[in-house]
Parts: structure tokens; C-alpha cells; sequence
């Protein structure tokens, strides 16, 4: 019988079992904490607290948070160049590669890249939006109360 | 033990509900300034990141329940694997709607930042909790090694929650649990509505999987114990005809 069969392996089976278990889940836990848990806590630098630790990053790769400067956004072939401000430093910034969709002035932005001079050497643009949905047409709806200064 | 009439009438609601939130959803909700079309994956990701809260939550009560001895049954447990199971089901789907979602908004599938990671962290232990429930041993021993893992993995629910606060993250803040704007939500007419009747939908289809899964559970139970007795009795009649034999 089947039942049986699911009864039958003793306590070192069972025991054996749960130790496997155990290990497959430590394992899988450990990497996501060391890969997640180590870049999460400072997911990244806005761009005026990149700029005062301009020494100490280098060359070094980090992420970089600001919002996209408008009128300085130049597309060239396969890349595109821009300003991003925090605080009102201004950071420019070489990108390789094509940006996102929703990529466009006045919006926050998270790059990843490193320090070239005193531009930022960007190969991934995230765009970052907020907490906020509008409808696209206003004449529908009233803006709502979290966006109003 | 088949489903009853209140069963069917919950399962009907759900597929009914589901269905005007395709219509409201799909349909009759605006695009985001932003985000146009994208937006509407805030229909399905937002109710089923609630289900995840709401499932391990319901793991979470009925752990407490069993430890509890003045409130000790083999059914909390039951309960408890139950819900964590579709929880689990729930959680990967949390992480595949977002996934496409930000690759639509964000421009990337994944980053490490604090909420994905701590959400795929929650999806690892409560899939470990799963693996764990299948280990074998004593009933009562099982269940209780089943509780506290269960407790322990639940350390991780606010921690997700919390993280777009705690932590720098891509994620966006809470749109709708944030304290501070519950009454002035951050999502605009229609769109709010649509995201709570998602959340409705989501939650009747929850309770229609979560009655029929534990209903399966009992069955299983009663199918174990009834497998044991019959070989026992088994094994009672071979010892009777030994010694019975001349």
C-alpha cells in the first residue's frame, strides 16, 4: 500500500530529510542576504553625496540617484548624455546604451556606473517614480491631495 | 466532506468579482501620466502583494494558536500549511507581476534593493516552511517544529513592509498603507477604487482556495490516520495467525 510506503522510512530518513532541507534553504538565504542585503541598505548615493565623497569613491562602481536636469538631455548614437541634480549639485552624466521608456527630463533617476573625471559613467538607467498614480487627463479628475504643495 | 452551498457561492463571487476588475481594470480605469498602460499592473501586483501579507498572516495567527496549549488542535496546523502554501503560490506571483512591471517602468526585471530582496528572502523561508512540513516524525512534534519555523519566518512580513521606509529603495512608498495619508490616497479616483475592489476580488478568491485547501488537508489527515490503523490492524491479524498456527 501507498500509505505504508509514506510511513515506512524511519527516523533517519526523516531525519537525513530535514537536514537537506534545512541546507538547500541556509544556502539559498545566505546568497540572497550576502547578494541583496549588502547593496540594499545603500541602494545608492544621491548625486550631492557622491559628489562630497568624490575622493573616496574613485573609479569604484556604485549607484548614483538624482533628477534629470532639464534641456541637457543630448542623444547621440547608442548613447545619450545628461545632468542629474540633488540638492542642487548638478552631476553630468555619459550613458551608453539606449535609456528606458519612461526616461525623461525632470524625473528621478537611479544609474549605475563609476566616476570618469568629474562625469558619471553610466551603463544602466532605473527610473525611479513615485507613490503617486495620476489620470492622464486632468479635465476628468482633481489632483489629489499628496501632490498638492 | 463536500463543498457546501456557501463554498460555491464564495467561489462564485470571487470568479464574478475577478471579472469586473478585468472590465475596470482593463477598461474604464485612465493611463497614468507617467506611466500610461503600464499602470494597470497595479490591479494585480498591489491585491496580490496583499494576499502574501494576508495568507502568511493567517500562517502566522494559527501557529500562535497551536502553541498556545489552551488552544492546541491538529487543526491549527492544518490551517497554518494551508495558507502558507497558497501564500507561497501567491508570493512568486508578487515577484513575477512586479518583475514585468518594472521592466516596463523601471527599465530592469531585478535590482537588489531592499524590498525585492527582503520579498524574495519571505518567499525562500515560507518555501522552506513547505519543505520542512513534509519532514516526518511524532504529529505533535511535527506541528510544533512546524509553528515556530513558521513564527520565525513571519519575522520577515514587516520587514518587507517596512523596508521602502527603512531602507533606499528603487520600489516605490506604500500607496495605500501609509499611515500618515490613509483618508488622501496617493492613487487617484477611479484607479483608487479599481485597487481596492482588486483587493476584494483577491481576498474572496483567497478564502474560496483557502476553504477548499484545507478542507484537502483534513482529507489527507484522516486518509493518513486511517492508512495507519488499517496497518496496524494488518499487522495484528498476521501476529494473530502466527501464534494462532499449530
Amino acid at each position: 500500500m501507498a500509505v505504508e510506503d509514506q510511513r515506512a522510512p524511519g527516523r533517519t530518513q526523516g531525519r537525513r530529510r530535514l537536514i537537506i532541507a534545512s541546507l538547500v534553504v541556509l544556502a539559498a538565504l545566505g546568497f540572497l542576504v550576502v547578494r541583496g542585503l549588502g547593496n540594499a541598505t545603500l541602494y545608492f548615493r544621491t548625486a550631492d553625496e557622491a559628489v562630497a565623497q568624490r575622493q573616496q569613491l574613485g573609479t569604484e562602481r556604485f549607484r548614483i540617484e538624482g533628477t534629470v536636469v532639464d534641456g541637457t538631455v543630448k542623444g547621440m548614437s547608442n548613447a545619450v548624455a545628461f545632468n542629474i541634480e540633488s540638492k542642487g549639485v548638478r552631476v553630468p552624466v555619459l550613458h551608453q546604451g539606449d535609456p528606458p521608456e519612461l526616461f525623461k527630463p525632470n524625473i528621478p533617476v537611479v544609474l549605475e556606473g563609476h566616476f570618469q573625471g568629474d562625469a558619471f559613467a553610466s551603463d544602466r538607467i532605473m527610473v525611479k517614480h513615485s507613490e503617486d498614480y495620476v489620470a492622464k487627463h486632468p479635465s476628468r479628475v482633481t489632483v489629489p491631495p499628496s501632490t498638492v504643495p | 466532506m463536500r463543498s457546501g452551498i456557501g463554498t460555491r457561492l464564495l467561489g462564485t463571487a470571487a470568479v464574478a468579482s475577478l471579472a469586473l476588475l478585468a472590465v475596470m481594470a482593463l477598461v474604464i480605469t485612465p493611463q497614468d501620466v507617467n506611466q500610461l498602460d503600464a499602470v494597470r499592473f497595479l490591479y494585480i501586483h498591489v491585491p496580490l502583494a496583499t494576499l502574501m501579507y494576508v495568507a502568511f498572516g493567517v500562517t502566522a495567527v494559527a501557529s500562535v494558536l497551536y502553541l498556545w496549549p489552551r488552544y492546541r488542535a491538529r487543526k491549527w496546523d492544518l490551517l497554518a500549511g494551508a495558507s502558507a502554501e497558497i501564500g507561497v503560490v501567491v508570493t512568486g506571483l508578487v515577484l513575477v507581476t512586479g518583475s514585468i512591471w518594472g521592466r516596463t517602468t523601471w527599465g530592469v526585471y531585478w535590482t537588489w534593493d531592499a524590498r525585492l530582496t527582503t520579498t524574495a528572502v519571505l518567499f525562500v523561508l515560507f518555501l522552506g516552511y513547505l519543505a520542512l512540513r513534509r519532514v516526518g516524525g511524532d504529529i505533535d512534534a511535527r506541528a510544533k517544529r512546524n509553528a515556530i519555523a513558521a513564527l520565525a519566518a513571519a519575522i520577515d512580513m514587516p520587514i518587507v513592509h517596512k523596508s521602502v521606509e527603512w531602507w533606499r529603495t528603487l520600489h516605490q512608498k506604500s500607496s495605500i498603507l501609509d499611515e500618515e495619508t490613509f483618508m488622501h490616497p496617493h492613487i487617484h479616483g477611479s484607479m483608487y477604487w479599481t485597487v481596492l475592489l482588486g483587493i476584494g476580488a483577491f481576498l474572496l478568491l483567497f478564502s474560496w482556495l483557502l476553504v477548499n485547501r484545507y478542507r484537502l488537508a483534513k482529507l489527507e489527515d484522516r486518509l493518513e490516520d486511517e492508512g495507519l490503523e488499517r496497518a496496524i490492524a494488518e499487522r495484528r491479524a498476521e501476529a494473530d495467525a502466527l501464534t494462532g498456527a499449530p
